[in-house]
């Protein structure tokens, strides 16, 4: 199989399936091969199937400008070859056009004959959208077309998780599993899909596919190292974890270093610089280190997202107690007398977090934008407090809303910071970021917003988590629409007591 | 406005002879002998003393009125010494009261280079200077007078008319009361002088008892009355006011600025129609028929006033078409650029993680900036919460400005600011914002603006956002109150009022909708780099809820609620602003979204603001 990347994506990875597309159109016209030197008078006639041939390699090489390019004056002669039209689109695609890639391969299936290739990929291109039950029909049409086809199916799962149409999208995914039991995107689709459902016995295990999903970043060098299963190392045999995946994930799978260190005493912790300072809480002396190059020898290797598995982690039995993290008392002093300074005496401190890293692949989803929070900033006797870092950030220059807000994020300089200001904020309101984690394992209160389709982690249809005591999740009712959830924040906001009275807010 | 005297105008001569060699300041001397000069290869005056006779012939032919026999013997004797300083002297005496004030000002810098201890030659530059508004350069003079002659009384009345104009009434005080007591009588024009500085510090009985006194020894003196007839206005007195207007008008029929004050008078009582009668009556009366700037801008505000809309605009545009050409103005769109440019790629988070801010000052009254725009609302917000106990009035402070000229100076820096702030990171400056603070409160405090029972005083110099990095620095603690207002709100009042601020933004629609972005983009780039203690409030939630806004407001000072404050208008201090009829009036809408009417001679700016206005929320 020719599998390609048109579409990629750390987690659901977009099969295109390239085989389709290096079929060179049977066009026999010719066109100029390239811009001509200002000096030439003669110009090569190229044929129309070697361009496209070309412009596909650019494309799998990811020259996409050259791709672009080449593809213009294939379409400037032959205006309705479909292939041509569908690899722009996956080029507009891939250079975030979303709209014009979608217009594209509309019109390469206006002009194709029912190639499930152009549904398949349409698919992942509305899903990205938000045009879910376009996706949907497009997905299933391709799906029609080429039934035995593992990567239409994928697709399919990936768009119907966005539905939480949960039934659809885990069935998909089996069905795609049967058909290719080794293609790792639909496992990590289906354990998603388990595990927000709350089945983690199988959610756990598909889980582990998640490395093998092509474009996914490597956890650490290759090793002739066995992954750790679960069970007490021989005494000074050192067990290496690996704190992978985003920073929410490390602090939220962070609990469990205790459980580990009570099986293999000689512990040693990768983490990133930035986070360090809070995972050493979780276990006085712990050995970390930044650099593969110091790592030290080890007998065995294990992802901190592959704990809950070993533990074998159930909705009933989540290890750690809350809070497992805490602000520096004096840094947590001092930027409580700077909020003090700062903002309005006896009014509420409400932190904000709007957006998530932007690359992040949901992150069309999870992120809003500050501008969404009006009617938070509306709410009488609120000073807000931006703890937002990040491209995001620049969005602090052009708040206009009632309420103050005071934008430390300028002063922030690591995840101490963050942590310190958190504990001097009677609230912190947040999308699905880090800082909703560290609030979290803090057992600070915190309210996090969630996409229509939240990852597995928040589960379905509860306000609260068992994650963390001390969270309060509102869910998207629409997708890619916040203005139901703000305004259920707002309500809930000015609904708590004002400040000085006993209660705080859950 | 001062009430100095002024010696009457005669209209210039026309040039003796249209020689291409004479001088272009129109001194009629020839060019060489004039600004082409090199001064300092010149002999001494001395070297002329042979000519003594000539100008001694000159001098009293001046002296007895005989202006052209004088004339012709001062160019003569400056041609072949052109360094006289009697016959310069002379002839800046006679090219001022022709108006020839170019060739009066390159007579009279002369004279000052020449002898910089001449106590009149320096009074006089002064007092020119003053007169044509540039009053930074005045006061560099003013000060070598009373430097040259401290127990001068006219020294000091110039200081005192300096910094009266320039907002420092406190310390014009000051040098008034030195006048007084140097010249051991009650001098009626200083006693005016006087009256119209506490009338600017909204000492209004005591301005009006100094008045009263000055009139009595001296009834016929027209700046005395026409300052007065302001008072009397300002203070909502408008009968008396139009009395005193009636005594002006009998001292000087027809003089435009009693006119033009009357108008002022009668459109605050709103008789619109005699107020639009008294411009044209002044319309009349001039040369070419038709009303200067100050007096087309009135006329426009007023049919704005009677919903004459068109004709309003009409006039507010021929109005700044003539501001323009008297004034040779316009908006220096380059060097705002360039600043703005300056200050964005200096102050960045990276920067300022490294600059020491200043210690907030102690036990003594703190600055509270009102920001915004001219025209969007920030009289207002003062006389709000100028009207709470711990918070003083502070009116438009030049401070931050000022500081943004000394720091250099102050930091012993090759740089301009803000680059001179880059300083801070040498050892021997690491204090350096403590100095500029201390400046900054030791000139308000010269004001009488650290009053023992306030906390805050407030700033309300329009476009100090401009430098809201660096009021960031030296005031970390200091709300700030930045006030918004609909863009086109406020572009169409700047375009009907009389300002210099923003580079002379205002002086066209264009240019005022081109500095209003500018510097809100400036404020959107602090905002996003630095923490501040910023809040937003709208004029139009003022006007909608009151009591809600002042609250915010106050809480954001950490100040009770008082509720004082929902009555402003009886706040007698008086705004020396353009906002100073308005404030004086209970909250209306009427200046809400008033740029509805004049959305088509709007339209070439709205492309211009549309971004901001969107992003701000407001819609057109």
């Amino acid at each position: 199989m020719n599998q390609i990347s048109a579409l990629p994506d750390d987690r659901q990875s977009i099969p295109a399936d390239r085989g389709a597309l290096s079929q060179a159109p049977a066009d026999p016209r010719m066109i100029p091969s390239a811009p001509a030197p200002a000096d030439a008078t003669i110009m090569v006639p190229v044929p129309l199937a070697d361009l496209f041939r070309i412009a596909n390699e650019y494309e799998q090489a990811g020259r996409l400008d050259d791709a672009a390019a080449l593809l213009r004056r294939m379409l400037a002669v032959a205006p309705l070859q479909p292939d041509a039209l569908h690899l722009s689109g996956i080029v507009a695609f891939r250079q975030g056009r979303m709209e014009e890639a979608a217009d594209l391969v509309e019109q390469a299936i206006a002009h194709g004959v029912n190639t499930p290739l152009y549904y398949r990929n349409i698919c992942t291109i509305y899903e990205r959208l938000g045009r879910h039950q376009e996706a949907v029909i497009a997905g299933r049409r391709a799906v029609e077309l080429d039934p035995c086809d593992p990567h239409a199916l994928h697709n399919l799962t990936v768009v119907y998780y966005r539905l939480l149409e949960l039934d659809e999208s885990i069935a998909c995914a089996r069905r795609a599993i049967a058909l290719d039991p080794t293609l790792p995107g639909p496992h990590f689709a289906l354990a998603e899909a388990l595990l927000l459902r709350g089945e983690f016995a199988e959610g756990w295990a598909e889980y582990e596919w998640r490395y093998q999903i092509p474009g996914a970043a490597q956890m650490m060098p290759k090793t002739d190292r066995p992954q750790w299963d679960g069970t007490a190392l021989p005494a000074g045999q050192r067990l290496m974890l690996v704190a992978d995946q985003g920073f929410g994930d490390v602090i939220q799978f962070g609990r469990m270093i205790p459980w580990v260190a009570a099986r293999c005493p000689t512990l040693s912790l990768a983490c990133s610089r930035e986070l360090q300072p809070l995972m050493r809480q979780m276990l006085p002396g712990l050995d970390v280190f930044d650099r593969w190059d110091d790592r030290p020898d080890f007998a065995a290797y294990c992802p901190l997202s592959g704990l809950p598995r070993l533990y074998g982690v159930r909705l009933g039995n989540i290890p750690g107690g809350v809070p497992y993290l805490q602000a520096d008392p004096s840094r947590a002093a001092a930027w409580r007398a700077r909020l003090a300074g700062l903002a309005p005496p006896g009014y509420r401190r409400v932190g904000l977090v709007w957006a998530g890293r932007p690359t992040h692949n949901n992150d069309i989803n999870r992120s809003a934008a500050l501008a969404e929070f009006a009617p938070l900033a509306a709410v009488d006797g609120v000073a807000l407090v931006s703890l937002q870092k990040g491209p995001a950030q620049a969005q602090t220059g052009a708040y206009y809303g009632r309420a103050q807000l005071l934008n430390v994020s300028a002063e922030i300089e690591d995840f101490e910071d963050t942590a310190a200001i958190i504990a001097g904020l009677d609230l912190l309101v947040t999308v699905d970021t880090s800082v909703a984690h560290l609030a979290g394992a803090m057992g600070r209160p915190v309210w996090v917003l969630l996409p229509h389709a939240p990852d597995w982690r928040w589960l379905l249809d509860r306000a609260d988590t068992p994650w963390y005591p001390s969270m309060r999740l509102f869910r998207q009712r629409v997708p890619r629409n916040w203005s139901m959830v703000m305004g259920e924040i707002a309500a809930a906001l000015a609904a708590l007591p004002r400040q000085g009275e006993p209660q705080t807010p859950q | 406005m001062s009430a100095s005297q002024q010696h009457p105008a005669s209209s210039p001569r026309p040039a003796r002879q249209a020689d291409p060699g004479l001088c272009a300041c129109g001194s009629q001397l020839r060019r060489l002998r004039c600004c082409e000069m090199n001064l300092a290869a010149q002999a001494s005056g001395e070297a002329g003393r042979h000519l003594l006779p000539l100008v001694e012939r000159a001098v009293q032919a001046h002296r007895h009125g005989a202006i052209e026999t004088a004339e012709t013997l001062c160019l003569d004797v400056l041609e072949l010494a052109p360094t006289q300083p009697g016959a310069l002297q002379v002839l800046y005496s006679i090219r001022k009261a022709q108006g020839a004030m170019r060739a009066a000002e390159a007579l009279i810098r002369r004279m000052v280079a020449l002898d910089p201890n001449n106590l009149w030659a320096t009074n006089e530059i002064a007092l020119l200077l003053m007169g044509k508004g540039s009053l930074a350069e005045a006061e560099i003079h003013a000060r070598n007078a009373v430097r040259i002659a401290p127990e001068n009384a006219q020294s000091h009345n110039l200081m005192g008319m300096i910094l009266t104009e320039q907002q420092r009434p406190a310390v014009g005080e000051y040098h008034y009361r030195r006048v007084l007591a140097l010249s051991g009588a009650r001098d009626p024009i200083v006693l005016a002088n006087l009256a119209w500085n506490l009338k600017t510090q909204g000492k209004m009985e005591e301005a009006r008892a100094l008045y009263e006194e000055s009139t009595t020894a001296a009834p016929q003196v027209l700046q005395t009355l026409l300052g007065w007839a302001r008072l009397e206005e300002v203070d909502r007195n408008f009968d008396l006011a139009l009395a005193l207007l009636d005594r002006a008008e009998q001292i000087a029929p027809g003089n435009p600025s009693v006119l033009l004050a009357r108008a002022v008078a009668l459109g605050r009582k709103r008789e619109y129609e005699k107020a639009l009668a008294t411009l044209d009556s002044i319309a009349s009366q001039s040369r070419d028929g038709s009303l200067g700037p100050n007096e087309l801008l009135e006329k426009g505000r007023l049919l704005d006033q009677m919903g004459r809309y068109g004709e309003a605009f009409a006039a507010f545009e021929e109005g700044k078409r003539k501001a323009r050409e008297v004034s040779g103005h316009a908006y220096l769109a380059e060097h705002a650029a360039q600043l703005a440019e300056r200050l964005q790629r200096f102050f960045t988070t990276g920067r300022l993680k490294l600059i020491p801010r200043a210690n907030p000052a102690e036990g003594v009254a703190q600055p509270l900036f009102i920001l915004g725009f001219p025209r969007s609302g920030t009289t207002l917000v003062e006389q709000t919460l100028s009207a709470h106990p711990a918070i003083a009035a502070g009116d438009e402070l030049p401070f931050i400005t000022e500081i943004t000229s000394i720091m250099p100076k102050m930091f012993d820096s090759p740089l301009a600011y803000p680059e001179a702030l880059a300083e801070l990171w040498m050892g021997d400056h690491r204090e350096g914002l403590d100095n500029l603070r201390d400046y900054y409160l030791q000139k308000s405090r010269q004001l009488g603006l650290l009053r023992q029972d306030a906390r805050w005083f407030t700033d309300k110099m329009p476009l100090n956002e401009t430098h809201l990095g660096l009021i960031g620095l030296l005031f970390p603690r200091s709300p700030m109150i930045h006030v918004l207002r609909h863009p086109l709100d406020i572009i169409t009042s700047a375009f009907s009022n009389h300002m210099t601020h923003g580079f002379f933004c205002s002086y066209a629609l264009e240019s005022a909708a081109r500095h209003y972005v500018l510097v809100m983009d400036l404020v959107e780039h602090y905002r996003r780099e630095m923490t501040l203690r910023y809040m937003t409030i709208r004029y139009e939630d003022i006007v909608d809820a009151q009591e809600t806004s002042v609250r915010r407001m106050l809480a954001f000072t950490g100040e009770e609620f008082d509720p004082s404050c929902l009555r402003f208008e009886e706040n007698r201090r008086y705004a020396r602003t353009a906002s100073y009829a308005q404030v004086t009036e209970k909250l209306y809408d009427r200046s809400r979204f008033r740029y509805r009417h004049y959305l088509d001679q709007l339209a070439p700016v709205i492309p211009i603001l549309a971004p901001v206005i969107e992003r701000l929320g407001y819609q057109i």
